[in-house]
């Protein structure tokens, strides 16, 4: 909503206010201010009046000009089409220095002196106000030959564009803005009165009728009038261009004016459209259904309330009877009732649909007022009417729980006075209990804590004393609490084994997730508007996003590219859950003088080194997970305390390739399976213990992890740990492989002796026999 | 003597030292000779004789072992500077990571509402009309739900436009009084220069008994919090509008980049708008079966405040996992 300082004075003298007042109070009001603009126009630029004005003798589009500016008469050639039909004009006289530091000097045009420059509008630091040179009419104020332009409060205005909150129908208009003020600044409203002259006596009755038909929650009210030599003055069509509203014609101009100013909704139409066999005017109005208000003449709809009109009948400027609309729909029915028939809206629906003014007979007075003075117009006495019956809503307000919701004491004076200022009825109880009758232009206000709005919006909120809240003791730290600090440690420990965070998002490209055998969402169950079609599904996995990631960084000359993410996926039932995902990509490490500038790749045992540093210990197996990143001989589930909770593998080649990027692991796993556990901790063993290696000859299929599960099935207190040490394979070997594995004996309870050692060994050695078919070496 | 002395001082390396030693203390070496005329010294004199011996065999070992400490120590010195390295070659070899500085500015954020006793919440990010918008008082074709573009599934589920569902479920699970703030992914469908389909907020919610909860009590909290995060700022309260909050404010910083004097940044307004909050709307309450109760929320988006905290310029690279970003916060 744009207003200005000059406008907004037709309503609430603001000639004690400065302009940056203004713009604390609106945004202390909750009017947010998005610009606030002081045109300045420069000096020496006056108000001249066109003497004569003949053709150039050289050139067919210039016009050689006398234009009186007071003191002297200047010569001046002008170059705009429309200097003919001008009387009034801004001169820019010599010395003066437009925007862009365009000095005007005395100058010769194809031979002719020029002492000056007639004015557009932008030319001054104006908006643009359609082609020429502005001709100025008295609607600015007396017009006095050779005084300043600048010198005019409404040429040299301020321009405020107010950001309004979606509740703010009632401010959509001057007049709306003005009232907020009003009670803000505690300045007095000032009233409009308007009475036409009676040039016609004759009553809108002998000539129009109105019918309808259907339950409405509208207002409407129509007038007839006949109007010759429509003008929109140049106040209207300078501050129309302020406020950025475009209307096509003069008759358009000036309802658009009076919609802006007033937040009452105005149509005009051809009355002849609506006119009978013997040329009565018959208005039908017809509910499509609620909310959905047509407006028929014979048959035809010719517009739709609050809602569109048709070109059809629509009042042109030499329309020379026309019918006034001026209208109110409530905006809670219009809104519902547009949404399920879609009904196409014009420009005014904006301000319907959040509420206009329902002050109908307001909206139709400004609007003979503003022509009155320039267009020859005549109104039929009366007016015609549907007023839907309405219960203004009531609100009973206790003064002490509006104290209690502010937390700040408020008088109930003070109440009353504020609310008095924003336009709502006011009764007093006899047990001071305060009856507010809200007023139909604020829809939005429904209960007391609405009421509590107004009056911390106009005492001003930083006028409130802060007060901290006292509350009682509770221990709030829940399981909720509880995960996000271990997702912190988790990242912590991320961090510090070299991982980034990244954060992606929750979306991910359907094709590439299909491609590489990753749960899609199911179609029934799918996005309904993605944004992008690389985003057009949830994902269900990180890895996808990291791999594009790691492609990104690869093009921005990166080559070690570790990064980890914790985020949401979704299974293709849209279940969500939580997961711990790693990518390392290219270089183990960056060039440095330790590796000589040639840091390896990273390979299998140092990813897992890595994610362990972070996730903490666990098992690997042979990879029983499926998907198109997996590397089908270097890839492994990840077993925690014999539970598979994820995968880890090189990342397969040609899916590097796809996406152009350097040797790559990959692991991801479930979250849950890291949150930390109680733990016992187990005795200690005072004695000493001893190594011992054993070397086996197994089967070349046969994977550590078989063998370590039947170990690990042995009863045999003594035996602390077991794990292998090396591997080794060669052509005299065949299929066979020799596997050492490391042993850790101890006993709790003395010294070890040589026969303890040689029976576990023993014990351990017939369990790989008989079980793993091994050999010893 | 004066020469031995001499021999002992003249020794420039340990293992010349090595062979004066010999040549004095050895079983043949010139002190032994000397203790070996004993023999022909004549008896009264003996005990003078093996005294000067004595006092002459102890200076010179006093010598030896000074000049060894002498030699030894050049020696070390010899051995530590061939072990001389250039460290400064080794300075950038540590490699830590980073953590996201979005997801560490939120758990900024969450500390501080942590230690001030607040429960942190969570809900599931497909939420229904229910918890995403009717209940928080934003009925079917409310004009503020064109504030929050959606992403809708085909089955009618959305994905949530803000933290708040998470109050409702929280409400309709447990009884007042509550304290809590919901971290959490959030979506609108709105991919520009300042909008990401996908973005992080953190939601507050303190409901307690009728006239316990005040709107001073949400300035009181939101002022310490913002000074908390931003340091020495002041803070401005306007009121705005919510469909959840009534009275409701938006809050603004004193711009950190220009400290109010008017830049780019703050569109020369000095003012950045950082949070939205409010005084509980009786609807919602009544939406959750909750009687008798008042009190506050608040909102904010984290990328925000990770972006005016760091001063990272542009939104979209939060979401790229750009290490040239993200290794500047290790």
């Amino acid at each position: 909503m744009i207003v200005t300082r000059s406008w907004l004075n037709e309503f609430i003298d603001l000639s004690e206010v400065s302009d940056e007042k203004l713009y604390e109070t609106f945004n202390a009001i909750g009017l947010e201010v998005d610009s606030l603009e002081k045109i300045d126009i420069p000096a020496k630029v006056v108000v001249g009046k066109i003497l004569s004005c003949e053709k150039h003798p050289d050139a067919d589009k210039l016009n050689v000009c006398q234009i009186d500016v007071g003191n002297k008469t200047l010569q001046i050639v002008c170059g705009a089409a429309n200097v003919v039909d001008a009387e009034y004009v801004a001169v820019a006289t010599v010395g003066a220095v437009l925007p862009g530091n365009f000095e005007i000097k005395d100058a010769k045009l194809r031979g002719v002196e020029s002492a000056g420059m007639v004015c557009a509008s932008s030319e001054l630091g104006l908006p643009e106000m359609g082609k020429g040179i502005m001709i100025l009419d008295d609607s600015i104020g007396e017009l006095e030959i050779g005084r300043e332009f600048g010198s005019y409060d409404v040429v040299a205005d301020t321009v405020i564009e107010l950001e309004l909150t979606a509740n703010r129908g009632d401010c959509l208009s001057v007049y709306g803005v003005a009232r907020d003020l009003s009670a803000a600044l505690d300045i007095d409203m000032k009233a409009f009165e308007y009475k036409q002259a009676e040039k016609m006596k004759l009553g809108i009755a002998r000539e129009a009728e109105i019918h309808s038909e259907g339950e409405m929650d509208a207002d409407l009210c129509y007038k007839l009038a006949t109007l010759s030599n429509v003008t929109a003055n140049f106040l209207l069509q300078l501050r129309l261009a302020m406020v950025k509203v475009e209307a096509e014609g003069k008759l358009a101009k000036n309802l658009a004016y009076v919609t802006h100013t007033t937040g009452v909704i105005m149509r005009a139409y051809d009355s002849k459209a609506f006119a009978n066999g013997e040329g009565k005017v018959v208005v039908h109005i017809r509910a499509k259904r609620p909310g959905i208000i047509e407006v028929l003449g014979n048959n035809t709809v010719f517009s739709v309330a609050g809602v569109s009109q048709s070109d059809a009948a629509t009042a042109k400027d030499d329309t020379e009877k026309i019918l006034l609309e001026a209208s109110y729909i409530n905006p809670d029915t219009l809104v519902e009732a547009v949404a399920q028939s879609s009904e196409k809206t014009d420009d005014l629906y904006y301000k319907t649909s959040r509420g206009s003014n329902p002050d109908l007979e307001f909206g139709l007075k400004f609007f003979a007022f503003l022509m009155d003075h320039y267009t020859d117009i005549n109104c039929y006495e009366g007016t015609l009417n549907i007023a839907a019956e309405r219960d203004h809503a009531k609100i009973l307000v206790d003064a002490a729980e509006i104290s209690s919701i502010i937390g700040m004491e408020v008088d109930s004076n003070k109440i009353v006075t504020i609310l008095q200022k924003l336009g709502f009825d006011i009764t007093i109880t006899a047990d001071h209990v305060i009856a507010v009758t809200v007023p139909l232009f604020r829809h939005d206000i429904k209960h007391i804590q609405d009421i509590a709005e107004e009056i911390v919006r106009i005492i001003g909120i930083n006028n409130i004393e802060a007060k901290p809240f006292v509350f009682a003791e509770k221990a709030r730290l829940n399981a909720t609490t509880d995960r996000y600090k271990a997702k912190k440690s988790f990242r912590n420990r991320a961090v510090g084994t070299g991982f980034y965070e990244n954060v992606s998002y929750v979306f991910s490209d359907k094709t590439l997730l299909e491609k590489y055998g990753f749960a899609v969402t199911e179609e029934a169950l799918a996005l309904a508007n993605p944004i992008a079609e690389e985003l057009n599904t949830l994902r269900s996995t990180l890895l996808v996003n990291l791999l594009n990631a790691v492609k990104r960084n690869v093009s921005y000359s990166k080559k070690s590219m570790p990064l980890f993410e914790i985020g949401a996926v979704f299974e293709s039932n849209r279940e969500q859950s939580e997961v711990i995902s790693f990518v390392f990509s290219g270089q183990i490490e960056n060039e440095n003088v330790a590796n000589a500038g040639k840091p390896a790749f990273i390979d299998f045992a140092s990813f897992v080194k890595k994610v362990g540093a972070v996730i903490g210990a666990f098992e690997l197996k042979t990879c029983s997970v499926k998907n198109g990143l997996i590397h089908p001989y270097q890839s492994a589930d990840i077993v925690i305390e014999g539970k598979v909770c994820g995968f880890l593998s090189k990342l397969h080649p040609t899916v590097a390739e796809a996406f152009d990027i350097p040797v790559t692991f990959i692991a991801e796993l479930d979250f849950d399976a890291l949150l930390p556990k109680h733990i016992n901790a187990k005795p200690i063993s005072k004695f000493q213990g001893v190594y011992k290696d054993l070397s086996v000859v197994i089967d070349k299929a046969m994977r550590y992890y078989d063998v370590a599960a039947v170990l690990n099935t042995l009863d045999l207190p003594m035996l602390k740990d077991i794990y292998p040490v090396d591997i080794y394979e060669d052509e005299k070997l065949g299929d066979k492989k020799s596997l050492t594995i490391r042993f850790f004996i101890q006993s709790m309870e003395r010294t070890l002796e040589d026969a303890d050692i040689e029976a576990v060994m023993g014990e351990v050695m017939s369990a790989l026999e008989t079980q793993c078919k091994a050999e010893l070496r | 003597m004066k020469e031995l002395e001499e021999k002992i001082v003249q020794a420039d390396s340990l293992e010349t030292l090595e062979k004066v030693r010999v040549e004095l203390f050895g079983k043949k070496g010139i002190l032994a000779g000397q203790f070996a005329k004993m023999k022909d010294v004549p008896g009264p004199e003996k005990k003078a004789f093996a005294e000067g011996l004595n006092k002459n065999k102890a200076a010179l070992q006093a010598s030896f072992d000074a000049r060894y400490e002498v030699l030894k120590a050049e020696e070390i010195e010899r051995v530590l500077k061939s072990e001389e390295i250039d460290v400064s070659l080794y300075g950038s070899l540590a490699q830590k990571g980073a953590l996201h500085p979005v997801m560490e500015t939120m758990d900024k954020i969450i500390d501080y509402f942590v230690a001030l006793n607040f429960a942190v919440e969570s809900g599931p990010m497909v939420e229904d009309d229910f918890h995403n918008f009717e209940a928080l008082n934003l009925p079917k074709y409310h004009p503020a739900r064109d504030m929050q573009d959606t992403f809708y599934f085909k089955d009618g589920g959305l994905l949530r436009t803000h933290t708040s569902p998470v109050q409702i479920r929280t409400m309709l699970e447990t009884k007042p009084p509550i304290r809590m703030i919901a971290p959490g992914t959030v979506f609108r469908r709105d991919y520009d220069l300042t909008h990401t389909p996908m973005f992080h907020q953190v939601e507050g919610l303190v409901v307690d008994a009728k006239g316990k909860v005040s709107f001073a009590n949400l300035k009181a909290i939101l002022t310490d919090f913002l000074q908390y995060m931003f340091g020495d700022v002041e803070v401005r309260f306007r009121p705005s509008f919510f469909p959840f909050t009534e009275p409701s404010a938006e809050v603004d910083i004193s711009c950190i980049f220009c400290e109010g004097e008017g830049c780019r940044v703050c569109s020369h307004t000095g003012w950045l708008e950082v949070l939205g909050c409010g005084i509980v709307d009786p609807n919602v309450f009544k939406a959750v079966g909750y009687e008798d109760v008042s009190g506050y929320a608040f909102g904010l988006g984290v990328e925000r405040f990770a972006m005016l905290m760091h001063k990272i310029p542009d939104l979209r690279s939060l979401f790229e996992g750009d290490i040239r970003l993200l290794e500047q916060f290790r």
